[in-house]
């Protein structure tokens, strides 16, 4: 019965630490070079988680890989014909639990940090949120200001200021995402669904239509506005009224 | 491949005429064919033609027609009307259906012999896996820069829900089919399968099923996404409706096949064969068949419901008459995230098999493995609703299912554990299936951490409905799921014909395999973090480079996927000869001789210890 | 894994027939069955979950109501003709009500009875070893499961239509709660034509001699899905008979 002699463990960690490395600086790097623009409290959180989790997982990625890595290395088998046997392992309890504490402690901190993100994206700041209705319909959204009686395809929202969008559609079911907010709600007949966000950059954003929808779902675009609240006022004031 | 058992007589007619002995898959065709052309004949007859729902009413007819014809024409119903009249099969009629004697003509038919079934299902699994690689091939090139090239959206629009189905269901049956059938039954020291008829109308149903799904193509097409959510899927035309039959047909296939699986297990193993002595892979295919026979029933409700609105206008999933797509999006998902686990487990356990002779030592914490597949297949049907966080069905069960949800990582990382540990100290073949298995550990990582970010909520917000969740599944699909399944073939294709697949062909394919996923899917994350949609037959000018990669990443996938095939199909009849047990396992497949007789087994073994004891010589090939 | 070669019990050679004691066999089918009950018993469970979330839900408020026309007052002809023509009146929320409580519990009564049919049959072919008499039983059970089968058919035509003319389309449509039911009627006929054919099996097998006082494990099988389906028709005629008005 053959055995394989313990390898050393110094290339195994070595390759652990440098994987591990690269996978921070990339999960420190990608999110920020591609996610679009964070235009409120809701993307920068999500920014935020986005570049938190990853630095977690690398380490765990990095483990796994330099484990295959270690394997491939110093394990393979490179004669001729059948591998002889292996050492005849079949627990190793120590690691069993290692593990699987590790793993419910990370599991634990990913959760609670989303519970509490979900929380706090979900407490209601502000007891006067400005009321954008939203409608999908195939294929173009059109927004709604009730308390103005303004209607518009053009999302023109003042900064700093929680917006709720309450969203509906006229037919099949829709996606409302605000790219750059971070949020997104399904546009579905007969019943209203709500989000809520606050900008709080001026800039130009971009609304899309996430859920499939039928021939031109890749056309459902419409472009929005966040600007200071004394010119989302005159804004509001020159567009024509509507019943 | 004939079997080495002779009759002691020849086999004899049964009861009732030849008329049964002549039904194949021409007749099942020829029989589909006729009754779909008589569904549509009487519902032209029958129905209202002023109706909005006669179209939708003449397809479901014809579909239905199709469905019955076909299982008419293979013998389906031979059996249930024997018994009703009080005929049983004699002992030649068994065999007969088994296909004794009748060479490679008992792959045309209802043939009841488990390794026959193994078989077709390997052929059938292919030719699903080529229609949807010919789809994602049209829908990548479509895409390699913004604006609309060769189809336009409707048909491109219809093109990714028929190839996410397709592909669904050839992942499905990819491991459970081939390997669930022909090796298990012989892995427990059993002569066949608790329901052998079952097996056979599984596999046939399947290729009924398929049939309808694919022929959505000449009718119209699906532009609903595979999806198929309640209110888009109303307003499609009548490919929707051969969408709905085909599922209805699959789910028939599936439950029968789970019954099968199960009872095999449960009933027929063979003496010593306790449960710890199982086959690590033998678990996966019975917590699999368990899953699946929990999940396919409200996908079947769902369609069915479908159907309804469809064709005699309830509202289901209509607003204006009180239903909401919620209820098909509930009824999906719920069959849905099972669903994507019943594809997993069994590429996963295939591996967790292939890693202890590879590695030439136990399963590293088999207890373990087993409670970390049945825990995730328990844990799978309370997260279904983590595909609806945006949906605004229920807002405050988004904290909820967000648990359940991250819960599966536990699980899942135990499987890396197990795979990695039977590994570690090994004496590693690196043989085609080990090749594979080093390239699942790979991708298997990014597709499941990626599932953690999908699962956090307020990151869902952002990346739901974009291409990051497609490159999410597809790294698991793909990338690990395919890459565990080519490993079960490359393992298990010597037992089936005597030859390996070929080693040298089989790498260039793996290299070129892997390195376009990487590509692929690698540039997809980045067009999804960017902001792309999913489902978007065109896209902004600011995807367009990440696009521009991922295209030319799948036509290395495709030049690698061409290679396999050519690898199977030539070394199926010219591949070096391999002997009956050349990577001298010790699970009972490999100590019987390949061709494998009908019946497997002269002698039932009995069993004394797990297949893991690599350091004795068993029993020499 | 070891193999002990087991001493040789069975025939070599040839095509030994490697009969299987039938209590094995029985044992092997019953498993069956009952993990073929659990699929169905999922399948009556998303029965119910569409009734029962439709009615949560209860989106626009049209549980069990529509706007549009009394369907059954014309033909579909008719109305279609009148939309066109533009000659419809306005429309009017439609309260079509409730399917007919006492014919959903007559469908159950009559599952119910024909399972206690089936049951006390197989006791009396166990215990008297009279096929013959069994073979009737098995018939009157059937015939009570048609009898079901034509009760629900009588009741899946009764659901109120209303015909609707809504943006683009001209239909007979029903309100979710009809859908819900029309659903749920039709598995119900479904699984009594099975029952039938069951039953039918069973009366001619017995005649055959392929059932008798000896080999009653089928009459069992039977027995045992005809129960499930009893129980199941219970449950769900006792939801959608209880459960009905959105308060």
């Amino acid at each position: 019965m053959a055995t394989s002699e313990k390898k050393s463990l110094t290339g195994f960690f070595w390759a652990w630490g440098i994987i591990t490395a690269v996978g921070v600086v990339l999960s420190i790097w990608l999110p920020q070079r591609y996610m679009p623009e964070a235009m409120s409290n809701d993307a920068h959180l999500t920014m935020t988680t986005m570049i938190l989790f990853s630095i977690c997982a690398a380490p765990v990625a990095a483990g796994v890989y330099a484990g295959a890595l270690h394997i491939l290395r110093n394990y393979r088998y490179r004669g001729e014909g059948v591998p002889p046997a292996a050492e005849q392992i079949r627990e190793h309890t120590k690691l069993l639990v290692t593990w699987l504490t590790a793993s419910a402690i990370l599991t634990v901190f990913v959760l609670v940090w989303g519970l509490g993100a979900l929380a706090s994206e979900n407490s209601n700041t502000s007891s006067n949120p400005l009321v954008v209705d939203v409608t999908g319909q195939q294929w173009i959204w059109s927004f709604s200001y009730p308390g103005s009686h303004v209607q518009s395809n053009e999302l023109y929202l003042p900064e700093n200021r929680e917006v709720e969008f309450r969203v509906t559609s006229e037919d099949v079911t829709h996606g409302f995402w605000v790219v750059n907010m971070g949020v997104q709600v399904d546009a579905n007949p007969g019943t209203i669904t709500t989000i809520h966000t606050t900008p709080d950059k001026l800039g130009v954003f971009e609304v899309r239509c996430e859920q499939f929808c039928g021939l031109n779902h890749a056309f459902m675009d419409a472009v929005g506005y966040v600007v200071t609240p004394q010119k989302f006022t005159s804004w509001l004031a020159a567009q024509p009224q509507q019943s | 491949m004939t079997t080495t058992l002779e009759p002691t007589e020849s086999v004899t007619q049964p009861r009732g005429g030849g008329l049964a002995r002549r039904q194949n898959f021409g007749t099942a065709v020829a029989g589909g064919v006729i009754f779909a052309f008589l569904g549509w004949l009487l519902a032209r007859k029958l129905f209202y033609t002023g109706s909005d729902n006669f179209s939708d009413q003449v397809a479901v007819m014809t579909c239905v027609g199709w469905m019955i014809g076909f299982w008419i024409g293979i013998g389906a119903f031979n059996a249930p009307f024997k018994w009703l009249l009080g005929n049983d099969n004699s002992r030649d009629d068994d065999l007969y259906y088994a296909g004794h004697n009748q060479g490679r003509a008992r792959y045309w038919k209802y043939t009841t012999d488990h390794k026959v079934v193994g078989v077709q299902y390997i052929i059938v699994t292919m030719g699903l896996l080529g229609v949807g690689g010919i789809l994602a091939m049209a829908i990548r090139t479509e895409l390699i820069t913004p604006g609309t090239h060769f189809v336009n959206q409707q048909v491109y629009n219809s093109f990714i829900a028929i190839h996410g189905m397709v592909m669904i269901l050839a992942l499905i049956v990819a491991v459970a089919g081939p390997w669930g059938n022909f090796v298990m039954p012989i892995m427990i020291g059993a002569r066949d399968m608790a329901f052998p008829r079952l097996n056979a109308l599984s596999l046939w149903s399947l290729v009924s099923a398929a049939t309808l799904l694919v022929g959505t193509l000449a009718v119209g097409g699906l532009p609903v996404g595979w999806v198929v959510l309640g209110t888009v899927a109303d307003q499609a035309g009548v490919g929707m409706d051969f969408f709905a039959m085909a599922i209805v047909v699959f789910t028939v296939s599936t439950t029968v096949a789970s019954v099968n699986l199960i009872t095999t297990v449960i009933s027929m193993r063979t003496k010593g064969m306790t449960l710890d002595r199982l086959p690590i892979f033998v678990w996966g295919t019975v917590v699999t068949a368990a899953l699946a026979l929990y999940a396919f029933p409200f996908f079947f409700i769902a369609e069915a419901n479908q159907i309804l609105d469809r064709t005699v206008s309830t509202s289901f999933y209509v607003a204006t008459g009180g239903g909401t797509s919620w209820l098909q999006a509930n009824l999906f998902w719920l069959m849905g995230h099972p669903e994507v686990y019943v594809i997993l487990i069994p590429a996963v356990a295939a591996l967790f098999e292939i890693s202890t002779v590879m590695a030439r030592k136990p399963l590293f914490s088999y207890r373990t493995a087993v409670g970390a597949m049945v825990s995730l297949a328990g844990l799978s049907a309370v997260v279904w609703a983590h595909h609806m966080f945006t949906s605004g069905w229920a807002p405050s069960l988004g904290g909820p299912f967000m648990v359940t949800t991250e819960l599966i990582s536990i699980p899942t990382g135990i499987f890396f554990l197990v795979l990695i540990g039977t590994l570690w100290r090994g004496s590693v073949w690196m043989r085609l299936p080990t090749v594979w298995m080093f390239g699942f550990i790979f991708n298997f990582l990014i597709g499941g951490v990626t599932g953690i970010y999908l699962s956090d909520v307020p990151l869902d917000e952002q990346l739901h409905g974009t291409m990051f969740v497609t490159a999410h599944f597809h790294y698991i699909f793909v990338g690990s799921v395919l890459f565990g399944a080519i490993a079960a073939l490359a393992y298990w294709f010597p037992k089936v014909t005597g030859r390996y697949l070929n080693e040298f062909l089989g790498r260039i394919s793996f290299w070129l395999v892997f390195i376009g996923i990487q590509i692929t899917f690698g540039a997809m994350f980045l067009s999804g973090l960017k902001g792309m949609p999913r489902r978007d037959a065109s896209y902004s000018l600011a995807f367009e480079h990440t696009n521009f990669i991922s295209t030319i990443g799948a036509y290395i996938i495709m030049i690698g996927m061409l290679i396999l095939f050519g690898a199977i199909v030539t070394s199926w009849r010219h591949g070096e000869p391999s002997g009956p047990n050349p990577w001298h396992a010790n699970s009972l497949e490999w100590l019987v001789p390949t061709p494998v007789p009908l019946e497997n087994f002269d002698v039932m073994p009995v069993v004394t210890e797990d297949p893991y004891h690599f350091d004795k010589e068993i029993v020499s090939s | 894994m070891s193999l002990d070669t087991a001493p040789p019990s069975e025939m070599h050679g040839g095509t030994p027939a490697h009969h299987e004691a039938p209590e094995v066999v029985d044992a092997r089918q019953r498993l069956g069955l009952w993990l073929f009950i659990g699929a169905d018993v999922v399948t009556v469970g998303a029965l119910l979950f569409t009734y029962l979330y439709l009615r949560g839900v209860d989106t626009s408020g049209h549980w069990n109501s529509l706007l549009g026309y009394r369907g059954s007052l014309h033909s579909y002809e008719y109305w279609d003709n009148a939309a066109n023509n533009g000659t419809l009146k306005n429309p009017t929320l439609i309260y079509p009500g409730w399917l007919s409580s006492g014919m959903q519990w007559l469908v159950s009564a009559l599952t119910v009875v024909s399972a206690g049919v089936i049951w006390q049959a197989e006791k009396t072919l166990r215990a008297t070893k009279n096929a013959k008499s069994f073979s009737s039983m098995a018939i009157f059970a059937m015939i009570l499961a048609l009898v079901g089968v034509v009760v629900s058919a009588v009741l899946l035509s009764d659901i109120p239509q209303v015909f609707v003319a809504a943006n683009d389309s001209l239909t007979m449509s029903y309100t979710a709660y009809d859908s819900a039911m029309m659903a749920i009627v039709g598995s119900t006929l479904g699984h009594l034509v099975i029952l039938a054919f069951l039953g039918l099996g069973l009366a001619i097998r017995s005649v055959r001699g392929a059932i008798t006082g000896d080999r009653w494990f089928q009459a069992r099988l039977v027995r045992i899905f005809w129960v499930w389906v009893a129980v199941s028709s219970i449950v769900s005629t006792l939801i959608t008979t209880t459960i009905t008005s959105v308060h």
